[in-house]
Parts: C-alpha cells; structure tokens; sequence
C-alpha cells in the first residue's frame, strides 16, 4: 500500500508542461535517476517485507519437527503439498475463502458507494445539521469497536444472523474513516463551477453524483477500495464472534487450524499461506492495474 | 430568446455586513449584448449567478422574458453559462462536454450529434470532438466552453469572465469572435469583465457597478461622453480621465492657480454642497495654449506610442516651477511632441469637453 500516493497529488506530478531545458538538464530534479543508495535501500526494504510471507513457504513446507529444530531452516522443504492437505482436513478453507471473497467484496462495493455518496454531500452540499453530523460521524472513530459488540450480537442474535454472512457484512457497509476520506479529497478535487455547470446544464443532484462526482473521484475510490478489500479480508475479531467454523471467513477457519496439545505451526503456516494466495494473486496481477487506473484517474482528473 | 429583468434585486451574502449586490435594476432587451464591468469584487459574479439560479435572492426578483424565475432553479430557466474556469467535465470529451446539457434534456443521440457536429464547425472544434479538455490549449478549451452554451439554444447567455484565462493577444482576438458570433445568432447575453476596454468593445450597452450598487447603465458612447458620477468617469477610458477637486470661484473652478471656466449656472448647481466643484478632462481634450493662459503643469514622462503621445504631467504653480499636487494629469498630443521630461507647459481645455461634478455627492452636473 506504501506505493501508492494519495490521489490528487498525481495531478501536479505527472504534469507534461514542465517547459524549459534548465528544468530538464537539472540535478536532482523530478527526473533525475536513481543512485546506488537509493537502490540498497529499496532493495533492503524490499527483503524486509518479503520476509514474512517467505518465512510463511519456508515453515509450511516442513513438518513440525523440522521447523522446531535449532538452527531453523532457511530453505523451503518438500512437506508443502501434505501440510496443505492437514490444512484443508482441518478447517473448511475452501468455503472459507469463497465466504471471504463475498464478504471482503460486498463491504468493499457498500463502504466505497455510501463514503462517496456521504463524502460527497459533506463536502458539497448545504444542509441543516452539517457540521454536527459530520462531528458525530468523525467521533465514531473514537468509539473502540469492543465497546459495541455485546449490543451489536445481541442484534445480530435477535435477527436470528448468528453464523451468517450478513452478520459481519452489515455492520461495515459504510466506514467514518471511508466517509472523512472521501470527504477530504473531493473538497478539494471537485470544483464548485463543475457542479454548477452540471445544475445549469439541467442535472439533478444525483445525476450530479453519477455523472460528474464519480468520475472525479474514481481515484480515491480505487484507493479507498483497496484498503477496506484487505482490511475486511483481515478481519478477525467481530467474524470470529458471528461466525463459527460450520461457516466461517478465511481468519476464522484459520484460527481453528493446529489447535491440539502441541500447535502443529507447519499447518497452521501452511493454512495462512493458502488464505492469503488468493489476496495476493489479485493483487499481483491486478496491482499494476489497479495503480495505473488510479495514475489515469488522477492524470485525466 | 427574451428579455431579462433585475427588479431590486439583493443578495446578502450569510455573515457579510453589507450586500453584495444591493437592489439592482436592470432591463435587458431581447438580443441585447449588456456588459456588467466593475473592479473586482463588487458584485458582477453575484448578479450573473443571481440571474443563473446559482444564488439565492435575499429581495427583488429576476425575470426572463416575463417569467418571474427568481425562486426557480437553475434547469428551469432555460439559460446556458460559460464559467471564468470553463468548467469543463474532465472525464467526458469535447463532444460529451458540449452535447450533456441535450442529454440530459431527452434530446435522441442522432439530432445530439447533429447539433453538436453543427456548433463545433462554427467554433473550429470539429477535429477535437473526440479529445479530453485535458489535452486541448487554453483558447480551445475556452472555445468548447463556448460550444457548450450555443448547442442548447439557451434564452439567455450568462458568461462570467470568459477571457480572463486567455493571453493578451489571443484575448483580444476571441472578444470580436464572441461579439460576432452571438450578434449572428442574436441571444440575450448578459457579459461579466472587470476589463473597461473588454466591456467598451463588445456591449451594446455598459453597467458599471460598484460596491454591489449599479453606478450607470448606458452605451459605451454615453458611459464615455456622460458619465453620471466621478467612479464612472475615472473607471472608464484609458489612459483615465484627469479629475481635479477645486473650490468654486466667479467664473470657474480654482484648479492650483488657474482658473477652469464653468457655466456660471452649472457651476452654482455644482457648488451647491460644499463650494468644492470636481472637474473632470480626458487625455485628448486638452490642448496647448500660450503661457499664462491655462493650466500650468509640468512634463513629466513621455511615453512615444506611435500613432500618439501621452505626457505624463503634474500640475505646477504659475510662477515657481513648484509641483501643487502629487497625482498626474495625462495629455494625449501629436506623435512627434516636442515636449519633453522637465519642461513646463499650459494647457486649455477644448470647449464643451470639461465634465463638471459635485465634489460632496460626487454626482454628475450638466
Ligand atoms: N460565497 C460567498 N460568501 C460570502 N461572500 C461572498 C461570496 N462570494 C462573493 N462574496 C463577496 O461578495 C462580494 C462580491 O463578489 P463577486 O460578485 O464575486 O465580485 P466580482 O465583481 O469580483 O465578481 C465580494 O465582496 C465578495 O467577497
Ligand atoms: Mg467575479
């Protein structure tokens, strides 16, 4: 996520017009190439973050005995494919994943609608109430989300959602964090004269919204659905609660993998490598995608 | 194509202790090109989006045609809007631009490319159409801008400072194009500028408003020739009109040692505030006399232009060559002026040239 800078800032940063040759010639400037440095230290940060995942292939594909030993192995091993095996034994990861899939992609299709619609209305629109109402939604997020689980299950009891995926879908649909991004970037992204050319063209608010809002802020959407996409995928807390392992989310099949007298690590590692593929995969093929149409957004504005 | 209305129109703008634009009255003929010029920040923004529905009017009304449309919304008034910015929606091309406002009216997609085709020719968009504004130059942008408000064949033209993103030479190219092309297609336009020549070349008629309240509304001949009050007088023309206050006296107004003559009947209207008289002469109306016999000034740049001259001069006592007071008195002479920086010279006013006004009310006396 690091890579990707907040939208808005694209606009000026990718602007073609940087007229004169003192600009390009120029040391140190925008264009200037990478030094050995720069390179040590992305390559370095680069192994940082890798390691984690890679210690994941490297446990998974030993048995447990193997990974207990001192020193611990560095090198992945051949016992990958069987741990996987004890995994999906184990827990119900395939149903977890596609539980995963429908609940990460419904939160992330409702929190990026309903932020833009409200970020969208905060930022642009005049009505009674505003800034109070943007107050209590900004004071949510100081509200500890353990503080509301007992009333929200006894909710979720009462609607007989216990063990269903609306259970933890619905609490999420919209996020305060989501609305206040939303809210920020169209303040200033969105100029006035454009909603008003939209009214003076003959718009309604809400053909306002699709037409000329969206467009606009395509590139904080995209950003603000690649973060509430792994934030739900990750949620473990509130879907352990609502859910139980007959129908559980990816964190939640996981968290009942190698329980016993001794943890067995190498399944439990070879499980999470199985949950996390799937993020990773989208995200490797789509990454670039996904980046070049927030760069595009931003670019064509 | 109609008429456009002001009557008393206000608005108050939340928190703001006096109005932005305070009971403005304004009649627009049907295909009339008015022009609402001011300097900055007195009002012209605020009435044009008052007509356009974009903001609300504290009191009065405002009617188009003689439909009273001042509580109306913006899609209800049948007007189209060219904005300082242009406004262009950035995700859409040049065509989507221009022919959204027919979409969203119902009009079918093969009469929306018709029109849109159609304008487009007149601007000499037609080889952009499928282009982003993104990748369009300043002047086409403003030209799509353009484009968007004739395709929908509005009642009404509102354009706020349509030019002021242009450069100076392209700006002065575009201003006769826009006069032309919507003489040709003969809509009400209402025109916002800050820019005195801008508002002189295109309007049929000139208001000139100041601190929300309309000073004078009239052709540029008139504005130029009788302006109703001193801020008229020094906010149109350029170089400015030359405006001295003097106390009145038999036969004229005291400016430093000489006398300016007024109509004794003129000049007893005029003194009738305070005896403080302000007189008012343009750079071309003035001329050179023999010594003694004028007003006595002293040169004090001369800018060569060409085709005329401008001494840039002060005004000087009669014997010493003392400086009376520190603001200029602008001369337009032959092009090739002897006169130089330094030197001292007299100046008559040509008859019937010199605008007189009450110095307490600032108002115009005839
Ligand atoms: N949205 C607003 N809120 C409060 N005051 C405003 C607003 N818009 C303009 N004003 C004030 O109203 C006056 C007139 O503004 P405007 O019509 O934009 O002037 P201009 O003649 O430069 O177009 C100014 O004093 C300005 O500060
Ligand atoms: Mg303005």
């Amino acid at each position: 996520m690091a890579t990707i800078a907040l939208p808005g800032t694209e606009t000026t940063a990718v602007q073609p017009v940087s007229k004169g040759p003192d600009r390009r010639g120029g040391r140190g400037g925008r264009s200037g190439k990478a030094g050995p440095v720069t390179y040590t230290l992305l390559t370095l940060t680069a192994l940082v973050s890798i390691f984690p995942l890679y210690w994941t292939v490297v446990a998974g594909s030993h048995t447990n005995a193997e990974i207990a030993a001192t020193p611990p192995p560095f090198l992945p091993n051949a016992s990958l494919f069987d741990n996987f095996r004890a995994a999906l034994d184990q827990a119900p990861i395939g149903k977890a994943i596609l539980n995963s899939v429908l609940v990460s992609g419904s939160i992330t299709v409702g929190t990026v609608l309903f932020c833009t619609l409200a970020g969208f209305a905060f930022a642009k629109l005049q009505f009674r109430g505003k800034g109070l109402l943007l107050s209590l939604v900004i004071g949510t997020m100081m509200v500890p989300t353990q503080l509301s689980v007992i009333p929200l299950f006894m909710m979720i009891a009462d609607l007989q959602w216990v063990n269903q995926l609306q259970a933890v879908i619905l609490p999420t649909l919209v996020s305060a964090f989501g609305v206040f991004f939303m809210r920020q970037f169209l303040i200033s992204a969105l100029p006035n004269e454009l909603l008003e050319a939209g009214r003076v063209d003959g718009a309604s608010t809400f053909r306002i919204f699709w037409s000329i809002v969206v467009p606009v802020a395509r590139p904080a959407m995209a950003v603000l659905a690649m973060l509430t996409f792994l934030t739900a995928w990750n949620e473990f807390f509130w879907p352990l609660i609502a859910l139980t392992n007959a129908n559980p989310t990816v964190q939640v099949a996981l968290a009942g993998l190698g329980s016993g007298y001794v943890p067995q690590r190498s399944v439990i590692m070879a499980g999470t490598l199985l949950g996390t593929l799937p993020v990773l995969i989208v995200f490797t093929i789509l990454g670039k995608q996904i980046v070049g149409g927030i760069m595009q957004g931003a670019v064509k504005g | 194509m109609a008429t456009v209305t002001f009557d008393q129109a206000t608005r108050i703008y939340p928190k703001a202790e006096r109005p932005a634009v305070d009971a403005l009255d304004l009649e627009i003929a049907d295909g009339e090109f008015l022009v609402l010029v001011g300097p900055s920040g007195c009002g012209k923004s605020t009435s044009l989006r008052m007509l356009a529905g974009l903001e609300e009017v504290d009191a009065g009304s405002v009617l188009i045609g003689d439909r009273d449309v001042t509580d109306r919304p913006p899609k209800d008034r049948d007007i189209a809007m060219v904005f300082q910015n242009y406004a262009l929606y950035p995700h859409m091309t040049v065509g989507e631009n221009m022919g959204f406002a027919l979409k969203l009216a119902g009009v079918d997609k093969a009469e929306r490319a018709r029109r849109v085709a159609e304008a487009a020719k007149i601007l000499d968009l037609s080889e952009y159409l499928d282009r982003r504004p993104k990748a369009l130059s300043g002047g086409q942008r403003q030209r799509v801008a353009m484009g968007r408000a004739i395709v929908r064949s509005p009642q009404v033209f509102l354009m706020d400072e349509p030019l002021s993103n242009l450069d100076a030479k392209l700006r002065v190219q575009t201003r006769t194009q826009i006069a032309a092309l919507v003489k040709r297609l003969g809509t009400t336009t209402v025109y916002v500028t800050h820019d005195q020549v801008e508002a002189m070349t295109m309007g049929d008629r000139v208001a000139v408003l100041k601190d929300g309240v309309l000073q004078q509304c009239d052709t540029p001949g008139e504005l130029y020739d009788r302006p109703a009050n001193v801020f008229v007088a020094g906010f149109i023309g350029s170089p400015a009109m030359n405006l001295v206050t003097g106390q009145a006296v038999e036969g004229g107004v005291r400016v430093g040692g000489a006398v300016l003559p007024v109509p004794r009947e003129q000049l007893a209207r005029a003194a009738a505030g305070n005896g403080q008289v302000t007189v008012g002469f343009r750079p071309e109306a003035m001329h050179l006399v023999g010594p003694g016999q004028g007003l006595p000034v002293l040169v004090n740049v001369v800018e060569q232009l060409g085709s005329d001259a401008f001494l840039y001069t002060k005004l000087a006592d009669e014997e010493t060559d003392d400086v009376l007071h520190p603001s200029d008195v602008v001369v337009r002479t032959e092009p090739r002026s002897a006169a130089a920086a330094g030197q001292k010279l007299w100046l008559g006013v040509r008859e019937g040239a010199l605008h007189v006004f009450d110095a307490s009310t600032q108002q115009r006396v005839d």
